[in-house]
This record gives C-alpha cells, sequence and structure tokens, in this order.
C-alpha cells in the first residue's frame, strides 16, 4: 500500500484549512459586500437579522470607502459587457 | 439550498468548524452530522424528512435480517421485500402519475373510458439518489460484502450525507460505512487539491453551465421553431458540455466538500468525451451510477454469461432501466434504449473479427472518437428535449431550415471550446498543484482560492439556471 504523501503539518489540521476558508470567504465578502447585504436583508422581515445586517452594511460602507467594491462591481459589468450580457 | 449560493457558503462554514470540533467524539459528531444532514434536506421541504427516516429504517431493519453470516430464513424473501419497499416509495412519488397517463392513453385508444385519477403529489429532492443507496446497502449485507450495521445512527447518516444527497455521486455502503467508524485525520487529505475541485465545480457551474443555459441551450430548447438550423445544431453541441460542466460541477463540489469533512466519495467523471465506444463513455459517465446499474442490475439480470442474445437482451433492459431512473417521460425511455442499442452494437464490434484486425489503429481510433461523441450529442436532444413532441419539432427543425436568421450569441463558442478543453488536461495536473500549494502553506492558499473566487463571480452571469440532476 502507498502512503500518503508527506505534506507540512501547516496544512494537515483542520484548523489551518478553517483558516484559509474563512479567509477566502471573508475577502469576498469584503470584495463583493452587496451579495451579503442582499442576502440578509431579504431574510430580515421580522427584524431578527438586524446585527448581521448591520455588520454587512458596515463592510459594504468600508468596501466601497478603500474603492474594493467599485473595482469587483466594475470588473463584473465590463465581462458582462464583452460576452455581451446586457441585463447586468 | 444548492451549492453555489450564500446559503450553502454560510451552512459550509458553520459546518466545517462544528464537525472537526467533534472529531474525537465520533458518535457525537455522527449525530450532529446527521442533524446537518436533514436541516440541509428540510431546506427544500421539511415534510420529506420522514421519507428520508423511513428509508433509513427499511435499510436498517432489512439489513440487520438479511446478515449474509446470519443464515436466517427466507432471506432473499426478506430482501426482496425491503427493494420492493424502496422501490415502491420512488414508484409513488415519480413513476405513479406516469403509468396513469399512459392506462389512460390506452383505455382512450381502445375506445374504454376509466375513472382514474391522478396522484399529483410533489417529487421529493434527491428521491432517486437516496432510493439507489438504501439498496446499495441491503444488497450488499444480503451478499455478505459489508456487515450489516448495528447502528440506525449510522445508517440514516449514510443515506442522508448532505454532500451526496441531492445529485450524487453515489457511494456505496462499503465505501461509506468504514469511514463513519472511527475519528477522520485531515492528514490523508490534500486540503489544496479539494479545494481546487470545489472552486473548479464552481467555475463549471457558475460560467460554463449558467452561460450556455441561461443564453442560448434554453430558449432554443423551449421553442426551437423560432430558431435557424445552425442555432439547433449548436445548441446540441453546447448542451452536451452544459450538462457535463452542470452535473460534473455538482459532484466535484460534493467530492471536495465531503473531503473537507474527512470522507472520502468516488470519482463521478472521468473526461467522458474523450470515449472510443459508448462502453467506455459509460465508463467515464456518471461512473457511481453506470457501476450501480452494472452490480445490481444488468450482473443480476445475467450480464454477458448467456450468449450473445441473452447479453443484448441485460444491456437493453439496463439502460431502459437507467433511463427510466432519470425521469418519468419516455424522452428518458427512448436516451435509454439509444444508449442500450449502442452498447449492444459496441458490445459486439469490440468481439468481431473486424475490430481485432482494424480497430487499433488511429485512423479508427479516431473514427471511433467520432461516433460516440456524435452519438452521446444525439441522444443528448432526446434528454434535453421537455416532450417526445418537442424533440420531433426539434428534428424537423434540422432537417428542413425555416430560414430564421442565426442567434446564437458570441459567447457560446468560447464555452464550447473551454469545456472541451476540460477534457483534455491531464488529469493528474489537479493533484500537482494541489501538492504545490499544500507545500507553500495557507497564506499562498488563501491568495490563491480568493483569487479564483473573485474571478469566477466577475465572471458568472446575473441570472443562474438550477442543477440539472437536481431534477432527479
Amino acid at each position: 500500500m502507498t502512503p500518503p504523501p508527506q505534506r507540512p503539518a501547516s496544512t494537515t489540521s483542520p484548523w489551518s484549512w478553517a483558516r484559509v476558508i474563512y479567509a477566502v470567504f471573508a475577502l469576498t465578502a469584503f470584495c463583493f459586500p452587496g451579495g451579503m447585504v442582499d442576502w440578509l436583508d431579504e431574510r430580515n422581515a421580522s427584524g431578527w437579522l438586524a446585527a448581521p445586517l448591520a455588520l454587512a452594511r458596515g463592510v459594504d460602507a468600508a468596501s466601497a470607502a478603500v474603492g474594493a467594491k467599485r473595482v469587483g462591481e466594475g470588473l463584473r459589468k465590463w465581462f458582462a459587457q464583452a460576452v455581451g450580457e446586457s441585463d447586468t | 439550498m444548492l451549492f453555489p449560493t450564500i446559503d450553502f457558503a454560510l451552512f459550509f462554514a458553520f459546518s466545517f468548524a462544528l464537525v472537526w470540533a467533534l472529531n474525537s467524539h465520533n458518535t457525537l459528531k455522527k449525530v450532529v452530522l446527521l442533524a446537518l444532514s436533514l436541516a440541509f434536506y428540510a431546506s427544500w421541504n421539511w415534510r420529506f424528512l420522514l421519507l428520508l427516516l423511513a428509508s433509513g429504517a427499511i435499510s436498517y431493519f432489512v439489513g440487520l435480517y438479511v446478515d449474509a453470516g446470519a443464515r436466517r430464513p427466507f432471506r432473499r424473501l426478506a430482501l426482496g421485500l425491503g427493494v420492493a419497499l424502496d422501490l415502491g416509495i420512488l414508484a409513488y412519488f415519480k413513476y405513479l402519475d406516469f403509468f396513469i397517463a399512459q392506462v389512460l392513453t390506452l383505455a382512450h385508444a381502445l375506445g374504454l373510458n376509466p375513472s382514474i385519477d391522478f396522484v399529483n403529489v410533489t417529487l421529493p429532492v434527491a428521491i432517486s439518489f437516496l432510493t439507489f443507496h438504501a439498496i446499495s446497502y441491503v444488497v450488499d449485507v444480503y451478499r455478505g460484502r459489508l456487515a450489516p450495521s448495528r447502528s440506525p445512527l449510522d445508517i440514516v447518516l449514510y443515506i442522508s450525507f448532505f454532500p451526496h444527497l441531492v445529485a450524487g455521486p453515489i457511494v456505496r455502503a462499503h465505501e461509506f460505512l468504514p469511514q463513519l467508524a472511527s475519528p477522520r485525520r485531515a492528514g490523508d487529505f490534500s486540503f489544496s487539491e479539494n479545494m481546487l475541485l470545489i472552486l473548479g465545480g464552481l467555475f463549471k457551474k457558475m460560467v460554463i453551465a449558467n452561460y450556455l443555459a441561461v443564453r442560448f441551450v434554453d430558449p432554443v430548447f423551449t421553442d426551437p421553431s423560432q430558431f435557424s438550423r445552425f442555432d439547433l445544431i449548436v445548441a446540441v453541441y453546447a448542451y452536451a458540455i452544459q450538462i457535463y460542466a452542470d452535473f460534473s460541477a455538482y459532484t466535484d463540489i460534493a467530492i471536495g466538500v465531503a473531503a473537507l469533512l474527512g470522507y472520502r466519495f468516488p470519482q463521478n467523471f472521468n473526461q467522458p468525451y474523450r470515449a472510443l465506444g459508448i462502453g467506455d463513455f459509460w465508463r467515464r459517465w456518471h461512473m457511481t451510477l453506470s457501476n450501480w446499474l452494472r452490480d445490481y442490475l444488468y450482473i443480476p439480470l445475467g450480464g454477458n454469461r448467456h450468449g450473445a442474445l441473452a447479453t443484448a437482451r441485460n444491456l437493453m433492459l439496463t439502460m431502459l432501466l437507467g433511463g427510466l431512473w432519470h425521469g418519468a417521460n419516455w424522452t428518458f425511455l427512448i436516451w435509454g434504449a439509444m444508449h442500450g442499442g449502442a452498447l449492444v452494437v459496441d458490445h459486439a464490434w469490440r468481439r468481431s473479427a473486424a475490430f481485432a484486425r482494424f480497430g487499433a489503429g488511429p485512423i479508427a481510433r479516431v473514427v471511433d472518437w467520432a461516433v460516440t461523441f456524435h452519438f452521446v450529442c444525439f441522444a443528448w436532444l432526446f434528454f434535453r428535449s421537455p416532450s417526445l413532441d418537442a424533440a420531433t419539432q426539434f428534428l424537423a427543425g434540422v432537417w428542413s431550415d425555416n430560414g430564421a436568421p442565426n442567434t446564437m450569441p458570441m459567447v457560446v463558442l468560447p464555452l464550447i471550446a473551454c469545456g472541451a478543453l476540460t477534457q483534455m488536461v491531464p488529469p493528474q495536473t489537479r493533484g500537482a498543484i494541489g501538492a504545490v500549494l499544500d507545500n507553500r502553506g495557507p497564506l499562498l492558499q488563501t491568495a490563491f482560492g480568493f483569487a479564483l473566487l473573485y474571478a469566477i463571480i466577475v465572471m458568472a452571469p446575473s441570472a443562474s439556471a438550477p442543477f440539472i440532476y437536481f431534477q432527479f
């Protein structure tokens, strides 16, 4: 039986995996904050998501302030136009 | 809660931490995994949770009784009863209305007017997949391939484990149950390779499949009479790429998610459009279904053990039922019959003297590939068409051009090329890149994962099509 390939200890712990997964999610949410705000807004009819929604709006504002949101939206628009998708 | 959604991203982020935090408490972890899987299923329709639990209960009790080591009386009868119960549930929800419609059509043709009402029930999500999982368990126990599980928790978790629950891959009980016996080791998996598998799946679904579906394939198949012959022909090839990108994406994400939770699933696709022959195609396309049909249907029917005629009959029956498994519609039956017929021809051809003499040369291989690929694409036309009438209308449009202008968007050809490229990349590429990233550590893994996800979101169209195999 072939032994599994040796990997650095830093990548064989689920907690090192967790760091990467959550970092990727957090960076993506920061660069495309609109999706999270809309998602929370749609589910906040009774107000029970007010705190996470406020946090998401804060992230949205911070993303807009540093220009990350504009770059993400601009690239999406540019790509949609490049492939002829007119409804975005 | 489909994979490429914020709902699932949050669900996975929560599940991941919880499952690994409980890894050293295996029983508690399995209880939590089951609760997560039931919550995942309930996100579509909580009323069908009972169905899931009933399927688990049938499998558990039948498994205990039919244990090959126990030599109880009427084992075969108990197995038959268990399988009939599983298939009965499937038949009631999926096929009863189709069957009633055929009876009524036949009766009307004979001048009769029976009063039979349709049952009109909602089709439970994943019912075809969970039925095949349940049957796999009891048959494997009956055959002595697997010891019956004394843990109802393990059985229900095997059937309902959320990564494979909705659209596979079909994981066999003997592959999965032993993995529930002990805590999982993250070191047995390459994080980066599985991250790439998931991100590759997201790209195939969110970019290739969604663009092809929304911009071209769906409109063409909805009303083929409005499109030119050129559009119709390209739409068939576009659908071939779309269904591959869509379904292989789902199973790639499922395999990757399961691996990140510490569970290994079998491979489900192996560059199917490279196949040389229909037999080879079915060894590369939806491999877990092919293996299931082979082991639980084709071989019990007699396989190839009783001569050419019986082999042909068994191949036809297997593929007809495989077609019907996809849905209660004549289009799926025709698709299955076409593949069954092609397998019979393929089987005979590969055992002929002519194949032994001419079949191995480079020209023969090119012809083999071209015939296989175009046959598979042609059969997809029936698979995709909503009805037999629609398929006939589509074919009529190909046969006699209606003079409509060509409307194929320019993005379709690069997407088809992109889909074709997925068939040519050496299979070991992902593993090699994964190994490099694993060795470079979390910072590069984060940068790489984020860059790929960013690119996918930039490229994804605003509209999205549901997963094709979600409906099965």
